[in-house]
Order: structure tokens, then C-alpha cells, then sequence
């Protein structure tokens, strides 16, 4: 499995050995031109916020949040049109039916690599960096997989419900949980499309797979809660559940009826179409009242899509959603255990308790980022979170400069995944990579904490990462490449410039990487490590970043 | 015969939602550890998660024209056909027959050689309960009944009554560890990733792939050349850096352990001989041929008992179930036979018992396509040590308003996993006085003394 790195790693070994090829000039950093350059508070600032809220970026981009002001850059990111994938797939398909991937089509059924594609060409290249972190968050959350078959071989299945998460992630959360139960990639995944009306005498009944988990997961969960997202509790100083299968099954009396649109649409279609939003079949829906929650019944007569928005509106505007999707998007961008006050913050914002605007995704989204637990930490050995391995990935190759000879970054990421467990849109259930209070044994337990993303770092993931760091930064193995697609390589030489003095090589990886959080212990490893080499300005780096990577600080998001 | 040592208090390496459990063992004051005496004989478990929800009553189905009939009736189009079925040798003490899934014949065959077992109708209880007491809100429940991610969980944690990150596997690792420590290599063995089934209070699972030698190593360390030496220094230092951040020292800590397991377990892999079976390429034969091969091993690796853990996910068919079950089932059943012909070929099979867990089984009715959320099912034992070609527990009458349906076809199940995983731990070498430690909910179920919760063990 490791074979290639390996190979290529020792063959770079060897001549970066005999000292030949790398610079051994030390050219100096060019000086910045602003009159007043941005203070390293304001870095640091600018750095963490990065971390929070973007794939990764370079140190000129943190200079530029720096300048311009964390608030106004952000909004400057909500201004921002946001970039799908669908136009590159349809590249990709156009391309592939001129018969440009003749020679590689024998290998690899490229259909199902498209959509991969695209994810890491527009994770490398969109500006819109917020709204494209965001999306991914909420691909955590609202979870599709590629791990049904329907969802991999249609590429256009999973590029279409990114693009919807994109296209929603600075809108309302109405809107957002509405499209996301109308999307045939919803409905395929979790079994509502061509989900029928009962059928009493033959002992059939509406399908409880979509009700179940757009409660439990993408709106209100298991329990009520109180706005800083601690669970109410009953005279019994018992958690109150949010709902029961009584609920389950009128809500899956409300998803039926939809089937997939396109040129040929009928009810029981089993030939999906993933460019437009299911459309409802009323014949096929459950007729007769609902109740859902909070006492709610939605009369007998109406409609299935106004049916269908009486529940959206339900789920909306139950008072869990805020604490619940709130604390959820938290972890996902900042840390795993958020302050109740710091979630409580968050979900007042989502209630629109000041603003008027409940769901309002940008004002959640400024809330989350610009909050002071994320902005300013107090240094708490509670605080972090685990970066996820996928995204290590690619901030790797965005905060390195990673440039393909074509322009185009294609990546499959099977290998990725192999190795890592963890590919976006590829989660192994609905459940994500990983549950949001997943705690490991030891002293994270003992403290109370929760740490997701430890689920997926077992003895072999953990090396593996170490593994593809290596690759990346010795041997330039970054992404995959095939056929006549580029090669794409990282270019570091902005820090092999700096790279004779250890101490700024150290403290510009520090703030690029770390946040200026890398601490006292490990500067020292890294500082012993590259000093032993004299001789060779390009290796020296080298070794600076592999190990700032591979580090318990960074691999740490503080 | 086992001894065990005198109380050793974990309190202080419990976790916080562990608490309620652990200070129930503590006042039983079983929180304490085996021996490190030489444990004489060699024994593990594999358990094999269905995840997802495994619609067993469409893997084992009741095969007398009656009972056929009515389970006909109420699965509507969703039965399968009585003439498809592979009938079961022998009845059931109450005279009724059975027969499995179509794409089953090769556990057909192991039951009928006496070396697997069926468990009907098993699953999570508080305590027992009926269907009155369930519509009514008064019976206690487990939590998040007829959802995955409780039922998962306390299928692997035997505790209905609260949401605990310790596995029953892992308080038998801590148990046992007294006797398993050799080389610092957990008893408990994932093939799939963490679990809870194997985390334990003072272990957790040694996670392994089904490729290759299982375990991967930090590339060029160590590996001779000059560049390797430089590489384990660099290393070694990176991760010998304290940290008081939490995260970062558990970080640092897994990839410590992770880098000193990978060289023993490489190592004593590569050092065994192993098994000729010939396993089929799919990822649960490859992942059983993989836990033969770390059997083989056993003596090298110095452990006595084991834990093996797979996930097979791709079981909760709310649709295409008849096809998703064509396809999964011949490969449960494949994969079962091949374990068994390795295990035999290393001659412990009589020492290595397999068992299923699953979520849960589903409702009865059908949802038009598939199946949704059930509770009680049917799950599979295989081994030497099984005595075989019986049906355990107590298969439902599928009959219309059957006192055990609490609706849709949800049968309240009639035995519970504390029984069917006390049969397995009490074979595996935990004391009577000890079982309540491992399954702190046995009381409910089972009074203890000579006879056993099941049978289903020699």
C-alpha cells in the first residue's frame, strides 16, 4: 500500500543526500508593501480563523484577513458567488464522450470518479473558501454517502446535492432542510423516493427511514433541549425525549408520494434523475390528518407539498434546532466541546432572538466564527479539536501551493480514503465518519470530554496520515493522477527562502499551521531535527514541515 | 483455574458517563482484575456486527405450512418462497421446523454438522417486559429503542439503561488483562476501526486491516538506511514531547503505542505459520482470514484469550431488501464456512467461538420496498465448543395480534442479549462471581448457579 511513496521518497532521499539540486541560495523574503504591516496578535487572529472557516490558506492569505479585518473579510466571503462542481463534471463528461479517456477507461470506471473530481478541483481552487468549508460541515451533518451504489455510479447524484449544500450554506435553515428532504440523493440514500401511501390489507405501511433520521440528525435530535443545548430533564431528573415512534410514523405518512422529476416522471420510477428536486405524486400520498410535534396536525385535504411544508415548518421552528445544529456546526469548525454559553450564544442567534431572523445561516455562521471561545481561547488543556484527516489533506496541498501542470486538481481520493477512512460524501452511514460524542477512553474520558474525530484515528490511520504527510512533502505524491491528466505538486520554496534561519523557517510554518499555538516542547524537536542539516536548504524545510505536520500540535486544531 | 487478585479500584481511570455502571460494580466490589498466572488454555470470540439492522426473520423462517402461512401473511411481499427455503435437520423441543434463507446453504451445512447454532428472538432489555405494559408507557425500555445508533451501541455495551462508551469485550479485556499483557498488545482485535464492543476502562482495541500484515508502520523508520535512523530520532523525539493540551497527548499517545505494536505484531505475523484456506476476496472473508492468521500467531503474541471484532454494514434495508439479502447473506454464510475450515486446519476450533450481533431485526410489515426498525431477532453461533443444530430461546408465533408485537411486527424479544452473551462469557472463562462485572444487567435475566443462561455452549 505504501509502496509508491515509499520508492520515490528513498530515490529523493538519495540526491537530496548529495546535496545537489536544491538552492543553496538564501534569498530574502520580499518586503511587503502596506505601510502598516498587520500585527502578529492580528495574525494569530486572522491565522485561527482560517483554521475555522477555510480548507486551509497561504500565508498571504492570512495576511490579507489580517488586513482587511476578520469581520469584513467575512463578509466579503458571504458577498462571494458561490462555485459548484456540476460545471466541471459536465467538462468531464463532455470530455470523456470525445474520447479523451479512452486509454484510462479500462482501469477505472470514471463516472464514478467524476464527481471526486470536481469536489477537489473546486476544494482547491473556488474563492467562495467559507461558503465551501461550510457546505462541507454540512455534509457532516446531512449526511449522503457514496457508499450506496446508486449514489457512486450517477455522478451527477452527489455533485448536485454539494452544489445544493453550497448554494444553501449562507441561506435559512428552512430552506436548507426543505431542499435537503426534496433532493433524489436524500431520497435514494435514506429511502423516501417512491415511498407509497399504507396499503392496509396487504400489511404495508409508509417507510420510517427518512422521518426517523431528519429528526435524530438534521433538526432537533434524541432529547429537548435548553438553548445552551444541556438536556431539559423531567421531575424525575430524567431526559425528556423530543419524540416517539407515534411521531416517526405520522412524519413518514408526510414523505410519501415523492418520486424523482425529469423528462419521464412517474410514480415508482425506479431510473433516478438527480438534477431537480423530487416531485410529489398526490395520488401516491398519505391522505388523512398527521399529527407531528408539539400538537401540531396538519389537516386531512391538503396537498402532499403543502403537507410537506407544514412539517419543514414543524421541525423549523421546533426550539431544539438552534442548540442542536448549532453545537453540530461548532465541532465541526471549532471545537468538540463548546462552553454551554459559547452554544447558547450560537443558538440565540439562531432563534433570531435580536435579529428577528430565525435560520439565518450567515448570522449563525459569523456567530460561530467570530465568537470569543473561537477567536480567543483561553488556553484550556479542555479545548480543540481533532482535525479530520481529509482535511489535512488538502490543507496540505493549499497552504504548500500545490499547482497542477493542467490547472485542473484531479483526485479520486480512493487511496485517501483507503488509508484514512475518510473521503468527503463517503461517510459509512448516515451516522457520519464519526458520532458527535464519540469520547475516548483515558483522560479525555475522565474530564468529560467528547473528541469525534478520535473514532477514526486507530493505530493504522494514525501512521497512515504520518505516512501520506511524508509522501506529500518528499516526494510531491499530493493527489492522484491518471491518463492525460496533470500532475500536481506542491511548491515550497517560499519557505526554503527562509529556510537558514530556523527560527523564522519555525515561527512562519507556526503561524501558517499552528496559529502561533506550537508549543515550547515540540519548537525544540523541530528545531533540533533541522538544525542537524547543514547543507541543504531544501531538505531542511522539508523536514521543518513533515514534522510540523505530523504533529500533535497541529494535528490539533487549538 | 483462574485466581483472581484482590480488589484493584479503577476509579480513578473511569470515565464520566461510565460512572452509574461503575459505582453499581464498585459497591458489588467487582471492579478487580484475573491473575497474571498462566492461563493453561487458549480461547477468543468473534463477533461479527451486522450493522444496520439485519432483517433476521427473512434469515431464519418458520418452515410447517401454518407457521409458514403466517409468516407469509404478515410479510406480504416481502416472504420468501416456502419452496426457496434450505430446511434446518431436526425440530425444535416444541416440534416446529425451520429453515434459513436461500443463499445460506453453507451454514445450512454447519448446522446440520452440529458446529452452529441459532439464537432466536434476541435482544436488548431493561427487564422483561410485555405488550400491554409497552402501549400503556409503563414498561422500562431501553433507550432509543428502533434507533441505530442506541441499539448499536447497546448491543456492544449490554447496558440498556444508559448511553456508556465501555463494551462488554472491553470490561472482559479488563479483566483479563492480568494474563494478556505479553507484549502490550490488547487482547481485543478490531478489524474494523474503533468500536465500543472492545473499549474498555483500562483497554481498548488494537485496530487492524484485513490487508496485508494488518498493521502499518511509519515509513523508512528504522529501515536501515541513513535516512531511517534519522527518521526514528526525529520521530521518537516528536512523540516523547509532553503534552498538557488534552488532545495532543492522546494524540501523541496512539501514535507511541501505535509505532511500538505495529513492530511486535508485524513481527510475530510474519514469524507464524499460517493457514492454507483459501478465504474469498470480499472484506469479511478477508477480515476473517486476517484474525486466523493473528490466531496462528497466538503463542508468539503470548495471549491466551482474544476478542475479534467486524463490522458488515449494508444491513438496514428499508428497500430492495430481497436483493440486498440475496447478495449479503451468501457472503455471511461464505465467509462463516472458510473461518471454520482455517480454524479447523490450525486446530482451534473447538477454542474459537463466532458469534452476530445486529441492531436489531425489523418489522414484520412491509413498508412496500423493505423493512423499518424492529427490536428482537435471530443471530448465529459457530464453533467447536457450540453444540450445534439447535435453535436457542423461543422463535414467535408470526400471528396476527400476537402478544409480542408491539406494532408493525415488532416483536418484543423473549430472550435477552445478557443471556446470550453470559453463555459466551461464562465459556470464556469468567466466573460466576465476576459476571455481573461484564454484564451488569445479568441479574434481571439469569440467577446464576450450575445451570446455564442458555445451553448453547459445551
Amino acid at each position: 500500500m505504501n509502496k509508491l511513496p515509499l520508492v520515490v521518497l528513498l530515490l529523493l532521499f538519495i540526491s537530496g543526500c548529495g546535496g545537489g539540486g536544491s538552492s543553496s541560495n538564501v534569498s530574502a523574503p520580499q518586503p511587503p508593501d502596506p505601510p502598516s504591516p498587520p500585527s502578529q496578535e492580528q495574525l494569530v487572529s486572522a491565522s485561527r480563523l482560517a483554521s475555522s472557516s477555510t480548507f486551509g490558506i497561504t500565508y498571504e492569505g492570512i495576511e490579507n484577513i489580517a488586513q482587511t479585518g476578520s469581520e469584513a473579510w467575512l463578509d466579503s466571503q458571504f458577498d462571494m458567488q458561490p462555485t459548484f462542481s456540476r460545471d466541471i463534471v459536465d467538462s468531464l463528461v463532455q470530455r470523456r464522450d470525445e474520447g479523451e479517456f479512452e486509454a484510462i477507461e479500462d482501469d477505472i470506471d470514471l463516472l464514478i470518479a467524476f464527481r471526486r473530481y470536481a469536489w477537489w478541483h473546486v476544494a482547491m481552487t473556488a474563492p467562495d473558501v467559507v461558503r465551501q468549508r461550510v457546505a462541507l460541515a454540512l455534509s457532516e451533518i446531512m449526511v449522503v454517502s457514496d457508499n450506496v451504489d446508486t449514489l457512486l455510479v450517477y455522478p451527477y447524484a452527489l455533485t448536485d446535492y454539494s452544489d445544493l449544500l453550497v448554494a444553501s450554506a449562507f441561506s435559512n435553515f428552512r430552506d436548507l432542510l426543505r431542499d435537503v428532504a426534496q433532493h433524489p440523493a436524500m431520497g435514494v440514500y435514506l429511502s423516501h423516493a417512491n415511498n407509497a401511501r399504507s396499503d392496509p390489507e396487504n400489511n404495508i405501511f409508509p417507510d420510517e427511514n427518512f422521518a426517523r433520521e431528519v429528526m435524530q440528525l438534521f433538526s432537533i435530535g434524541l432529547f429537548e433541549l435548553n438553548v445552551d443545548g444541556s438536556h431539559k430533564l423531567d421531575d424525575e431528573g430524567q431526559s425528556i425525549p423530543t419524540y416517539t415512534n407515534i411521531e416517526i410514523r405520522e412524519f413518514a405518512k408526510i414523505f410519501t408520494g415523492f418520486s424523482f422529476a425529469g423528462p419521464d416522471s412517474y410514480f415508482g420510477n425506479e431510473e433516478p434523475f438527480f438534477q431537480a428536486p423530487m416531485v410529489m405524486f398526490d395520488n401516491e400520498h398519505e391522505p388523512g390528518p398527521k399529527k407531528l410535534l408539539n400538537d401540531l396536525v396538519v389537516p386531512a385535504g391538503q396537498t402532499g407539498m403543502q403537507d410537506f411544508e407544514d412539517a419543514i415548518d414543524n421541525l423549523f421552528n421546533h426550539p431544539n434546532v438552534g442548540p442542536f445544529i448549532g453545537r453540530k456546526l461548532i465541532q465541526r469548525l471549532v471545537s468538540s466541546n463548546p462552553s454551554p454559553e459559547y452554544v447558547e450564544r450560537v443558538a440565540r442567534v439562531f432563534n433570531g432572538d435580536n435579529s428577528g431572523r430565525r435560520g439565518d445561516m450567515k448570522d449563525v455562521i459569523r456567530a460561530i466564527l467570530l465568537d470569543p471561545e473561537a477567536s480567543n481561547p483561553d488556553g484550556s488543556i479542555k479545548f480543540g479539536r481533532l482535525r479530520e484527516p481529509m482535511l489535512r489533506q488538502l490543507a496540505m496541498a493549499r497552504q504548500f501551493n500545490a499547482k497542477s501542470t493542467d490547472g485542473f486538481f484531479f483526485n479520486d481520493g480512493f487511496f485517501l480514503q483507503s488509508l484514512v477512512k475518510q473521503h468527503p460524501f463517503s461517510s459509512p452511514s448516515v451516522f457520519n465518519f464519526f458520532l458527535p460524542d464519540h469520547t475516548p477512553q483515558g483522560s479525555l474520558a475522565e474530564q468529560g470530554l467528547v473528541a469525534p474525530e478520535f473514532q477514526i484515528t486507530t493505530a493504522n490511520t494514525i501512521v497512515a496520515m504520518t505516512n501520506l504527510v511524508g509522501a506529500a512533502v518528499y516526494a510531491n505524491y499530493i493527489m492522484e493522477t491518471d491518463g492525460p491528466f496533470g500532475t500536481v505538486s506542491l511548491d515550497i520554496s517560499d519557505y526554503v527562502a527562509l529556510a537558514a534561519d530556523a527560527d523564522a523557517l519555525i515561527d512562519r510554518l507556526d503561524l501558517v499551521l499552528t496559529s502561533g499555538g506550537l508549543s515550547d516542547d515540540t519548537r525544540e524537536v523541530i528545531r533540533n531535527s533541522i538544525t542537524q542539516i547543514t547543507d541543504d536548504d531544501l531538505f531542511r524545510t522539508q523536514v521543518a514541515i513533515y514534522l510540523f505536520m505530523i504533529s500533535p500540535d497541529y494535528a490539533v486544531q487549538t | 483455574m483462574i485466581t483472581r487478585r484482590n480488589f484493584i479500584n479503577h476509579a480513578c481511570g473511569l470515565g464520566v458517563s461510565a460512572a452509574p455502571i461503575v459505582s453499581s460494580l464498585l459497591s458489588l466490589g467487582a471492579a478487580r482484575q484475573l491473575s497474571a498466572q498462566t492461563l493453561p488454555d487458549y480461547k477468543a470470540m468473534v463477533c461479527i456486527l451486522l450493522a444496520g439492522g439485519n432483517d433476521s426473520y427473512n434469515m431464519v423462517i418458520p418452515n410447517d405450512s401454518d407457521q409458514y402461512s403466517q409468516y407469509s401473511a404478515i410479510r406480504s411481499d416481502l416472504a420468501l418462497k416456502q419452496q426457496s427455503l434450505l430446511p434446518l435437520a431436526g425440530a425444535t423441543e416444541s416440534g416446529r421446523h425451520y429453515a434459513l434463507h436461500p443463499g445460506m446453504a453453507q451454514v445450512q451445512q454447519l448446522f446440520d454438522n452440529g458446529e452452529l447454532a441459532i439464537m432466536a428472538n434476541v435482544g436488548t432489555m431493561v427487564e422483561a417486559v410485555d405488550a400491554q405494559a409497552v402501549e400503556a408507557g409503563t414498561a422500562k425500555l431501553p433507550l432509543g429503542l428502533l434507533s441505530h445508533s442506541d441499539q448499536i451501541a447497546q448491543w456492544q455495551t449490554a447496558l440498556p439503561g444508559t448511553r456508556s462508551t465501555s463494551g462488554w469485550g472491553g470490561r472482559l479485556a479488563d479483566l483479563f488483562q492480568g494474563v494478556n499483557l505479553a507484549n502490550g498488545i490488547s487482547m481485543n482485535i478490531s478489524l474494523s476501526g474503533t468500536n465500543i464492543f472492545q473499549s474498555g476502562v483500562a483497554t481498548g482495541e488494537y485496530s487492524i486491516d484485513s490487508q496485508g500484515d494488518g498493521a502499518i508502520g511509519i515509513d523508512e523508520y528504522n529501515d536501515g538506511s541513513e535516512f531511517g535512523a534519522f527518521q526514528k530520532q526525529i520521530i521518537d523525539s516528536m512523540f516523547a514531547v509532553k503534552h498538557t493540551n488534552l488532545f495532543r497527548s492522546e494524540y501523541s499517545l496512539r501514535m507511541r503505542s501505535s509505532i511500538e505494536a505495529q513492530r511486535v505484531f508485524v513481527e510475530a505475523l510474519q514469524s507464524t505459520n499460517l493457514p492454507t484456506t483459501t478465504f474469498s476476496q470480499n472484506k469479511l472473508s478477508q477480515s476473517l482470514r486476517q484474525i486466523s492468521r493473528v490466531i496462528a500467531a497466538r503463542e508468539t503474541l503470548g495471549v491466551s484469550r482474544q476478542t475479534f471484532f467486524i463490522t458488515v454494514g449494508g444491513w438496514d434495508h428499508h428497500d430492495e431488501l430481497l436483493d440486498n439479502q440475496a447478495a449479503l447473506l451468501p457472503l455471511l454464510s461464505t465467509g462463516l464456512s472458510e473461518f471454520r475450515h482455517a480454524l479447523v486446519e490450525l486446530g482451534v476450533f473447538q477454542d474459537v467461538t463466532t458469534f452476530t450481533i445486529s441492531d436489531f431485526a425489523r418489522t414484520l410489515t412491509s413498508n412496500g420496498r423493505g423493512s423499518d426498525h424492529g427490536w428482537g431477532g435471530h443471530q448465529l453461533m459457530m464453533g467447536g465448543s457450540v453444540n450445534g443444530q439447535r435453535l436457542y430461546g423461543s422463535y414467535p408465533i408470526l400471528a396476527k395480534n400476537s402478544p409480542l408485537d408491539i406494532g408493525r411486527g415488532i416483536y418484543i424479544p423473549t430472550t435477552s442479549v445478557d443471556l446470550y452473551f453470559a453463555e459466551l462469557a461464562l465459556w470464556f472463562g469468567v466466573s460466576q462471581a465476576d459476571l455481573p462485572m461484564i454484564l451488569p444487567n445479568i441479574g434481571k435475566f439469569y440467577a446464576g448457579g450450575n445451570s446455564a443462561p442458555l445451553g448453547f455452549m459445551v
